[in-house]
């Protein structure tokens, strides 16, 4: 295995490739305080791109309800079971990845998923994480919780799907950094199927090959968000590439979520695949559970979060999410208008920081008439 | 208690009963010798087969790359062989207490698989699929694909009897049955298929050709005309590969040949197989 530079867990790593870091990196932020898990975006991409056959029980996207949801079935809870002893040290990683603990024999730790832990796409829907007594009633923080989490490819820079193939038939695009599965080449050993710890890989019966996520990449390639991304009701995602921690830039909008602010985490960064897709932890769930998702970050993410409403930046690029189809590649507050700009610096799209406020009185004095909301 | 002279008789009897070809069979071979004979059987049940000397291949589990298979499973495989000259075809039989012939998530499928170096050379290539510039043609057999040769149909219910599906994009009123169009349409939700990768679906031989150059490079070339059979049997799997002779073992020749068995149950799969080394390969006249 080559030592390679994994900054998620301030740390170098064993991985079975030398560090190859492709020129540019997507990458997306999910706002899980907005999800509201209506599937809009799991519906997109499987009208998409997962209609065939052998492909009725794939889910490329899906959004499980925590603490409880999961698809397939445990995918999360049985890793962090295998994976013992997942101690951070401040900010670096002082566990295992699921590199260095592969047994003896194998390329990473992993485990694969049976038929029927895929029967149960919604399991845990809507399922808080206590008792609700009677006699229970609102109160913040809530008395208890559950947050909706939407999960696609992460199109990780060290891939343990890639990893793990025996016949090279993954790979990672230069140009984006998206990762794919050759088609022609892949003979469906579900080597990747078993390694990926988030259960992204799916096989396919009816054409005897594995398939995953794509990130959409025909229109990322033409400057388009992906369909989960661009169907999303609650706009809490926001795709774009990402820079590495050192040249990070703050008119990138995912740079600035992640690397400045750092208001935005990895799912689970210390299986050590250093994933793409960055999540604002959700602010009522308890730091703890946060933490062993998102790693040791989390608190201070959601108190960055909390604190959005005296942050005009962090507010107002909240506000680019979901506002236009195309990527983002840079942005800029100016006042209480956010813009938004493609690479070349034209104006995408411009949102104002506060909605304006109309109030309608209910008597209108001019036409002498009373107005209600009731029809 | 059982008389001696009545068991004697029984003893006689079943073997009377066995006919001609228990009492032809012939002295297990430490090669794998190609009886040579006018037309190759299809059937792994033909009765040219009694006539060819058993080789009882040991096998070893792929224990040298990763993904390793780590537990060993089949323990040998016994090969027969036949040549008309110009094509060879091989018996292999091997113990398996279950037929794994259905592909699905975490459901590996049984398989075998023969080996011949693509040239006749003094050091023959590493017998672990070759190594650059020393080629192995493999023949390549799967329980799934022999299912679908025996009439599995190509829906997802031929997988899973129960399944409910609402509908196929490729199944609009407005693309005609069987149409051209309509089968352009599917292909785009199958695109291994597209692809030409025929991995699963119908197909018109259990087998196919592939060529290596060691570890990780196995692919798959233009079919050369190989086929195959294979049943499953109370005893396990009997299967029937049938590809060309090597050109340039001519009379008094002879090469080199592996095998590998993959038993489905056992998540055997790739690399995680059971094989042989090299084992010697020639032609010899039927006596």
């Amino acid at each position: 295995m080559a030592r390679v530079y994994n900054w998620q867990l301030g740390r170098e790593m064993s991985y079975w490739y030398p560090e190859s870091r492709p020129k540019r990196q997507f990458a997306a932020v999910f706002d899980t305080n907005k999800c509201i898990a209506c599937q809009t975006c799991t519906l997109a991409c499987k009208t998409t791109w997962t209609s065939g056959k052998g492909q009725e029980y794939m889910l490329w996207n899906n959004v499980e309800s925590k603490p409880y949801g999961s698809y397939p079935l445990a995918y999360d809870v049985k890793l962090l079971d295998m994976l013992e002893g997942q101690r951070w040290e401040g900010s670096t990683y002082a566990g295992q990845t699921i590199f260095e603990s592969a047994p003896a024999g194998e390329r990473v730790l992993g485990w694969r998923p049976e038929e029927q832990d895929y029967s149960y796409p919604n399991v845990g829907e809507d399922d808080c994480a206590g008792q609700v007594d009677h006699g229970a009633v609102i109160q913040i923080p809530h008395m208890s919780w559950f947050f909706y989490l939407a999960r696609i490819c992460n199109h990780c820079t060290y891939p343990a799907c890639l990893s793990s193939c025996p016949r090279g038939s993954i790979y990672k695009r230069q140009e984006d950094g998206i990762v794919l599965v050759d088609q022609n080449r892949c003979r469906g050993y579900q080597e990747c199927v078993r390694a990926c710890p988030y259960k992204k890989v799916f096989f396919n019966p009816m054409t005897g090959t594995s398939e995953k996520c794509i990130a959409c990449y025909p229109k990322i390639e033409q400057g388009i968000q992906p369909q989960c991304f661009v169907n999303c009701i609650g706009k809490i995602r926001m795709a774009g590439f990402i820079s590495a921690p050192d040249q990070a830039r703050a008119d990138n909008p995912i740079d600035y979520l992640v690397h400045i602010k750092k208001v935005a985490l990895p799912l689970f960064p210390q299986y050590g695949l250093e994933p793409n897709v960055y999540y604002v932890p959700p602010v009522h769930a308890p730091v703890a559970f946060n933490e062993q998702l998102f790693g040791p970050g989390a608190g201070a993410a959601m108190k960055a979060y909390q604190n959005a409403p005296n942050d005009m930046d962090l507010a107002g690029l909240l506000c680019l999410f979901g506002s236009t189809e195309a990527m983002v590649a840079k942005w800029r507050r100016q006042g209480e208008q956010i813009y938004g700009f493609d690479e070349k610096g034209g104006e995408l799209i411009r949102v104002p920081l506060r909605e304006p406020v109309h109030i309608r009185p209910g008597f209108d004095q001019r036409l002498q008439i009373i107005r209600t909301n009731c029809p | 208690m059982r008389s001696p002279l009545r068991a004697s008789a029984a003893i006689a009897a079943v073997i009377l009963a066995m006919g001609p070809a228990c009492r032809r069979a012939p002295a297990p071979s430490p090669d794998v010798v190609a009886l040579r004979v006018t037309a190759l059987p299809d059937s792994p049940a033909d009765a040219a087969w009694g006539e060819a000397p058993e080789h009882l291949a040991k096998l070893i589990p792929q224990d040298l790359v990763e993904p390793r298979l780590m537990t060993p499973s089949t323990g040998e495989v016994r090969v027969r062989a036949l040549t008309d000259g110009a094509r060879v075809a091989f018996r292999l039989e091997w113990a398996d207490a279950s037929r794994n012939d259905r592909p699905g998530p975490s459901q590996m499928v049984d398989a075998c698989a023969v080996q011949i170096p693509q040239k006749l050379e003094t050091e023959p290539p590493a017998p672990q699929m070759g190594e650059a510039g020393k080629l192995v043609d493999v023949t390549y057999w799967r329980a799934d694909w022999q299912a679908s040769v025996d009439g599995r149909g190509d829906t997802i219910r031929d997988l899973y009897p129960n399944a409910a599906i609402d509908h196929y994009p490729f199944d609009a009123q407005s693309l005609e049955k069987g149409s051209p169009e309509q089968a352009e349409m599917a292909k785009r939700y199958a695109p291994a298929r597209a692809l030409g990768n025929a991995r699963s679906g119908p197909r018109a031989t259990p087998v196919e050709d592939l060529v290596a150059s060691g570890p990780s490079t196995l692919t798959r070339v233009e079919p050369q005309g190989s086929r195959g059979k294979g049943v499953f049997g109370q005893a396990g799997w009997s299967v029937v590969i049938v590809r060309a002779w090597p050109k340039e073992v001519v009379e008094g020749r002879r090469t080199n040949i592996a095998f590998a068995v993959w038993q489905g149950d056992r998540n055997e799969v790739g690399a995680r197989k059971m094989r042989t080394g090299w084992i010697p390969l020639l032609a010899r006249a039927a006596q």
